[in-house]
């Protein structure tokens, strides 16, 4: 297995943004940028993502203030598989899920498909991120990608 | 034999590449810790799901997407929704309360 967090800062595929009034549609779009910028997902790509939490509710918002929006593999405008990766100073509202419990995020995994395997790899690396509760209290108080490379560094998932 | 064993499992969710994915990770590590061989684990889309879930035994998803399953529960299938789709514990638990693990 690689490292999605090394790879995420060597292909710039991060961002960190002042969450004060933003979205979660907004939200949704700036975490996405950073794969638009190197053409692994088209512009319009995150449109798609929105439709689909619009449809569904904000079923892909977990734990921990942890959202990872996506859509299908192959979806229009994901030309390669990636992770766009972003830390909010503040917590995104998205909003009430179907037992009346508040959905907010702060860390955004937006994904993008077009590889299966290389999907299903970052898939099994982030069930293991996404339960390492030391890491993501660290990636939230990250603020530069030495941060991130050195909460990963810190707080290592166990390998399965 | 395991009770599990043999059977067929499916996991559900709205586009089959995402969290679907994260649930048959967990549902394996339940599979595994309880030395159970289903005869399929599976991942799809709710829309595939729906019409595939007859050939199924147990069905996955998370809570969001129960509601699609609420006649095939009716009709008896196993129907297993999910707070947290990534929670082996979660599903080891519903497991046990619904006696299917030994």
């Amino acid at each position: 297995m690689g490292s999605v967090f090394k790879d995420i800062v060597e292909k710039k595929h991060y961002r960190f943004i002042d969450g004060e009034g933003v979205t979660w549609q907004e939200a949704v779009r700036l975490s996405a940028e950073p794969l638009v910028a190197d053409g692994t997902v088209s512009e319009d790509y995150y449109k798609q993502i929105v439709a689909c939490i619009e449809k569904y509710g904000p079923y892909v918002v977990f734990d921990h203030n942890v959202a990872m929006p996506h859509t299908t593999e192959n979806a229009e405008g994901a030309y390669k598989t990636g992770i766009g990766f972003m830390v909010s100073d503040k917590l995104i509202d998205f909003g009430y899920d179907e037992d009346g419990e508040k959905k907010e995020a702060n860390l955004f995994f937006t994904l993008s498909a077009s590889n299966p395997d290389e999907h299903t790899d970052n898939i099994m690396q982030l069930s293991q991120i996404f339960v390492n509760d030391d890491l993501l209290d660290a990636l939230q108080a990250a603020r530069t990608p030495e941060d991130i490379l050195a909460a990963e560094e810190k707080y290592p998932c166990e390998e399965e | 034999m395991a009770k599990l064993d043999n059977k067929k499992l499916l996991a559900c969710c709205a586009n089959g590449a995402g969290s679907s994915l994260m649930m048959e990770n967990a549902i394996k590590k339940v599979m595994k810790k309880h030395d159970i061989k289903p005869a399929e684990l599976r991942h799809c889309s709710v829309s595939e799901g729906k019409s595939a879930a007859r050939n199924y035994d147990v069905v996955f998803c998370a809570r969001t997407f129960a509601k699609n399953f609420e006649e095939l529960a009716a009709a008896g299938k196993i129907v297993i929704p999910l707070k947290n789709v990534m929670s082996d514990k979660e599903i080891e638990a519903a497991l046990q309360e619904l006696d299917l693990l030994d």
